[in-house]
């Protein structure tokens, strides 16, 4: 007599309920997941958009002003004069915000205890290249040993109007 | 023919009964499983602004967290505040000043309201512009002006987060 064997299936795993749930969660979490972080930039704005208020303080060894224009970015000190002088053209996707990055790092070497700065815009600068050139005026990344590191330049960015260009 | 043991009936039978079409899941499986722990950790962080669809935002390298503030959102072609539409973009840049009246309204009526927590006071005062990112300089400095004259002064920028050594 031939011995009885039993014929042995391959053990099933019971994994429907748990698939059932993967693919409940999926496309739930997708749906919920953001992908692009939101952030904000602060402006220090002065507490009345009035002139007259706002004195210049001799104390302050900088005032320090970038100007955007349509064709070009200009950096001066309230008190006098031209900081980056030839003013920075613009390339042709908007302001070359590099270059103002470089001149930024190389101000703030020289007044390493200053903070403020206004940017004036003209009217017709779009919002975007305002927002490209604040984020070079605020910080700038450096290198320090073989590592990159993000510096403060001056965060305390006011805005304002440009003046206009006496032709 | 000799009869089948019961044993061997059994057998056969459930060899018959097994018509179920065995489908290879595993790396579905596995593939769904490391998903869902990627999802789970990422969306960890609670967004305190929504982005919008209408609006598209400048990128920026701030890593400043947003605070639950008065949002005001200026598209393409409206102006909102708290998500009403107070105004359309052609009309404000149609006004000859610096003050576009229905948003400045608008963001007086929000300015009214009585804080109720003590702690959200000094959040109260703040406003947070969401604006698209071709809007020209002479808009955006009508709602900013807007907004200071309602006595919102501390003004920030909504900007899309971006890393760019």
């Amino acid at each position: 007599m031939p011995a009885r064997r039993l014929k042995k299936t391959p053990a099933h795993l019971e994994i429907t309920a748990f698939i059932n749930l993967i693919v409940v969660l999926v496309p739930f979490l997708l749906s919920v997941a953001v992908f692009t972080n939101l952030s904000v930039i602060d402006l220090a704005l002065p507490a009345q958009s009035n002139e007259q208020i706002q004195k210049l303080d001799p104390n302050k060894p900088l005032k320090l002003e970038v100007i955007v224009r349509s064709r070009w970015v200009e950096v001066n000190d309230k008190h006098g004069g031209r900081l980056i002088d030839p003013p920075i053209p613009n390339l042709a996707t908007g302001p070359d915000v590099r270059t103002l990055s470089a001149a930024m790092q190389m101000i703030k070497q020289k007044y390493p205890q200053h903070d403020d700065a206004s940017l004036l815009a003209e009217n017709d600068i779009p919002y975007e290249s305002i927002v490209h050139v604040m984020d070079a005026v605020r910080a700038g990344y450096q290198v320090q040993d073989k590592k990159i590191v993000v510096t403060d330049y001056f965060p305390n960015i006011s805005v304002g109007d440009a003046p206009v260009v006496r032709q | 023919m000799k009869p089948l043991t019961p044993l061997q009936r059994r057998n056969e039978r459930k060899g018959r009964d097994q018509n179920a079409v065995d489908m290879n899941l595993v790396s579905l499986i596995d593939v769904f499983t490391i998903l869902i722990f990627f999802l789970l950790s990422n969306s960890g962080a609670v967004e305190t602004l929504a982005s919008p669809r209408a609006v598209k935002l400048p990128e920026s390298q701030s890593q400043k967290v947003p605070k639950e503030t008065l949002l005001v959102v200026v598209t393409g072609t409206e102006i909102l505040v708290n998500s009403k539409v107070v105004a359309s973009v052609a009309d404000a840049m149609r006004v000859d000043g610096d003050v576009v009246e229905p948003v400045k309204a608008a963001l007086d009526v929000e300015a009214s309201r009585e804080v109720i927590r003590k702690e959200s006071e000094a959040d109260s005062k703040r406003v947070t512009i969401m604006a698209d990112k071709d809007i020209p300089y002479r808009l955006l400095k009508k709602v900013m002006v807007s907004a200071a004259r309602a006595g919102y002064s501390d003004v920030s920028f909504a900007v899309r987060q971006r890393f760019e050594p």
